[in-house]
């Protein structure tokens, strides 16, 4: 019954951070005319608040099979709720807030990979391929620290602190290209947990990384890949992390009991809300080309 | 008609149960008994299930029979250890000797899959040297393989079961990577690790023929424990639920309740087919090819059975050592109680292991080596351990039974010598086949003795390094029958050439693990299905020459 009670506690807190999200911004009123900055911090929004997401219920699922051992692991399951309701508002919430929300979700973030660095350093074995497939993910918690980065660059764009153009299309290239990076590594390392057991598990370690190094060619003002080229890959990027969840939804029917032992599966089959992680990722790094084609605004 | 399938066989009808689906069928081809069949083979487990696979796979029309039933282990398994001893070959044997063997349980199998069906699924290579162990190691008979050969061999296995293992193989010359990737470790097998850090020495998780991932239609192990009893989700990669359904698609039939009694051999000094007992009834199978691969008791058994006018010894006996050099391995062990919850008994119970003393030479007063793991008992078998290792009964029994989520242990897997003494010869007496029954004679010779009181102390004082208290030795167990029917380069100090096919009688072969010549310190199934794998290369290769 533990087990009920979380998932109907977790999704409380996703349904509320999505409806106050959506509240606060269906009170706004619409923009005389919309420029490129405000596409851009919107898109940069739904990137933050997907990421966020993914980390709201990958870390509850994850946290809640460790068995919440420590009040810490309840931490990223607040912080990313919070997150998710900030960017889904848009700027209709306090600007303060959402600055405090994004910072609170990259300590938080740092906070948690010390911790998953610690919770494998300290076991036997230390570094071992054991310990990084099976303690703590090391990488994972970084996601909520980019979510919060992101979120932090949709408030400063929209408050016009930070400029729409080049340089910080390029900036945020560069961000999302890393994150899309570290997101592969992770990826990667459980994967080759798994064995790359169905051949569509190289899918995410494939078209994300060609995606990661158009932008990083977008950052450093190569030339090369055209923003086209790019656009294309990021939209592949987003796409795997969707049809990811279809394909972990297979991966849990493929467990002992199937889909009616979901209260097992659900644990210990491949995490559901894991790949959309990619898609907040690459939503971030199409705002960042947004943001290049700006010239006028 | 019962639908008991240790009553009346379910491999009938040109059809075989589907062990993935309850209830389940598959299609299966079915030979008559008048139809000279190329290859007949006697038993199903690790060597006989393997080349019926194999030779199937090659195109020759092959019959394998199993004396047991044929499960469906998603319907057929509870979790209930007396209820699964129906995995066990249970019939009538006769022990002796100095150090007696117990007979009837890990070291036995009566199913199709053999003793697989329950196996540790413990899957290690030979130490390359083994091989040669005479020439390069100074002990025990040379082997007529060569390790290179045996290593490719032993990766087509790895592969067929998709074994699950560490990313890097501590000992040894280099293997390619696991196909899957080593389980997580339970707190036993962290137990182990604690223990070899303190001493110095490597360890590595054990690599092990149970699901990490799913495979085909079996599922990723759900840890639940009672490996050694029948898996009841597949994820352990027995030979029923890999080489058999793989046999019959390729057109092999499994005849199940088949208990081969006899081999039938011609004037001309070949064998023309097995007599065997199915539904009540003497049948006679007619085939071209008799493989005998009922392990190392009843293979044996099956060749002195199989005497004749013409050899008045047994078939394959010219050299008098059939039944001859029966070698087990020890199996000790330390325990201790430790102050943590250990529950040993969930996941695979032999999750990591140290082969350092299979692998380094100095510092030891014996030949051979061994390795140490992990353990796991279930409570029955714990029960039994307590009362038959620490005279344990009553009040006290059931105060220590109340430690039992706390027990750690280590066991050895040790490689005993071979002795002649050590043997399989018939009784008097009949089973219920009216069959003579087995007599097993075994006798630890200095050398053994001298590799289990290294192993006690070692396995004691990694022990005494974790925070495991009151610890015990366990002094009197084995393991894994080898030997009776050995390999080598000589018709008159061996039974089968490298081929596995005997000297005396062309078209007999023997495949299982009776044809080792010495056992090694691992687990002999990688190497029995390795042996079978290069067996069904070799008769096929033969074929092709026109050799058979």
């Amino acid at each position: 019954m533990r087990g009920r009670t979380a998932a109907i506690a977790v999704s409380g807190l996703f349904a509320a951070a999505v409806l106050g999200g959506l509240a606060a911004r269906g009170r706004r009123r619409p923009p005389a005319r919309r420029t490129r900055r405000d596409h851009a911090a919107r898109q940069l929004d739904w990137g933050a608040a997907t990421l966020a997401g993914s980390v709201l219920f990958d870390s509850a699922i994850e946290h809640y099979r460790g068995s919440f051992e420590h009040l810490g692991m309840y931490v990223p399951l607040a912080v990313a709720s919070a997150s998710m309701a900030t960017s889904l508002s848009g700027g209709r919430c306090p600007g303060q807030l959402r600055t405090g929300t994004s910072v609170a979700a990259m300590l938080a973030g740092v906070a948690g990979l010390g911790f998953h660095v610690y919770d494998i350093s300290k076991r036997t074995g230390g570094w071992s391929w054991q310990n990084l497939f099976y303690a703590a993910p090391v990488g994972a918690p970084g996601a909520l620290s980019l979510a919060g980065l992101i979120g932090l660059a949709a408030q400063q764009l929209r408050s016009g602190d930070w400029p729409s153009d080049q340089q910080s299309g390029r900036a945020l290239a560069a961000l999302a290209s890393a994150g899309i990076l570290g997101d592969v590594a992770e990826v990667w390392l459980l994967h080759f947990r798994g064995a790359f057991h169905n051949p569509a598990m190289y899918l995410p370690v494939t078209v994300p990384p060609a995606a990661s190094l158009a932008l990083a060619g977008i950052a450093v003002g190569a030339g090369r890949p055209t923003l086209q080229t790019t656009r294309g890959w990021l939209w592949a990027t987003a796409a795997t992390g969707l049809a990811g969840v279809g394909f972990h939804a297979w991966g849990v029917h493929r467990m002992m009991g199937g889909w009616r032992n979901w209260s097992q599966n659900l644990l210990d089959g491949p995490p559901l809300p894991a790949p959309p992680s990619y898609t907040g990722l690459a939503i971030a790094g199409l705002a960042s080309l947004r943001m290049m084609e700006d010239r006028h605004d | 008609m019962s639908d008991d399938p240790m009553q009346t066989p379910r491999a009938t009808k040109g059809r075989a149960p589907d062990v993935f689906m309850p209830g389940g069928w598959v299609p299966m081809r079915e030979y008559r008994e008048d139809e000279k069949v190329d290859f007949v083979i006697v038993g199903t487990g690790a060597g006989g299930g393997t080349l019926a696979c194999k030779l199937a796979e090659a195109g020759f029309s092959v019959v394998a029979m199993d004396a047991g039933p044929y499960w469906r282990p998603l319907e057929d398994f509870a979790s209930d250890e007396s209820h699964q001893s129906k995995l066990y070959w249970t019939d009538d044997r006769i022990v002796d000797g100095l150090n007696p063997l117990q007979l009837g349980s890990n070291n036995s199998g009566k199913s199709v899959g053999g003793s697989t069906v329950h196996f540790a699924m413990v899957s290690l290579r030979f130490r390359p040297e083994w091989f040669k162990s005479r020439s390069k190691l100074g002990y025990g008979f040379d082997w007529p393989l060569d390790w290179r050969e045996m290593w490719a061999y032993y990766r087509e296995v790895e592969d067929a079961l998709a074994i699950s293992g560490p990313v890097n193989y501590p000992w040894g010359p280099p293997r390619p990577r696991y196909p899957y990737r080593a389980h997580q470790l339970n707190a036993a097998a962290l137990a182990l690790a604690e223990g070899c850090e303190a001493m110095g020495i490597p360890w590595t998780e054990t690599p092990i023929a149970t699901l990490s991932a799913p495979r085909g239609r079996a599922r990723p192990c759900v840890y639940r424990g009672f490996c050694v009893l029948g898996c009841s989700t597949n994820a352990k990669q027995s030979a029923l639920v890999t080489w058999i359904p793989r046999a019959i698609a390729a057109g092999a039939e499994i005849r199940d309740l088949a208990m081969v009694g006899r081999v039938e051999v011609d004037r001309s000094d070949r064998a023309t087919g097995v007599h065997y007992h199915r539904n009540g009834n003497w049948r006679f199978q007619r085939a071209r090819n008799v493989v005998v691969a009922g392990y190392a008791i009843e293979t044996p058994r099956l060749l002195l059975n199989s005497a004749s006018d013409r050899f008045p010894e047994g078939l394959a006996n010219s050299s008098g050592l059939v039944g001859k050099y029966i070698t087990v391995q020890s199996n000790q062990a330390v325990w201790g109680t430790s102050d943590k919850e250990i529950r040993s008994y969930k996941s695979p119970p032999s999750l990591a292991l140290t082969e350092h003393w299979n692998y380094e030479d100095e510092g030891k007063d014996f030949h051979g080596g061994y390795c140490y793991m992990s353990q796991g008992p279930e409570p029955q078998l714990w029960a039994n351990t307590l009362l038959s290792g620490r005279g344990l009964w009553g009040d006290a029994l059931v105060s220590e039974m109340q430690n039992y989520n706390h027990v750690v242990g280590l066991k050895m897997v040790g490689e005993m010598l071979p002795q002649e003494r050590n043997a399989v010869t018939l009784a008097d007496e009949t089973d219920q086949y009216g069959l003579p029954i087995p007599c097993v004679t075994y006798s630890w010779c200095d050398n053994d003795r001298a590799m289990i009181d290294h192993a006690l102390g070692f396995m004691g004082q990694a022990l005494r390094a974790t925070d495991a208290r009151d610890i015990w030795e366990q002094t009197d167990d084995t393991c894994h029958l080898n030997g009776g029917a050995r390999m080598g380069d000589d018709p008159r100090t061996s039974v089968v050439d490298a081929d596995c096919r005997s000297w005396d009688i062309p078209n007999l072969w023997i495949c299982d693990g009776s044809v080792f010549p010495t056992v090694g310190g691992v687990n002999p199934s990688l190497t029995i299905q390795a042996i079978a794998c290069r067996t069904g290369d070799r008769i096929a290769a033969m074929a092709r020459r026109g050799e058979l």
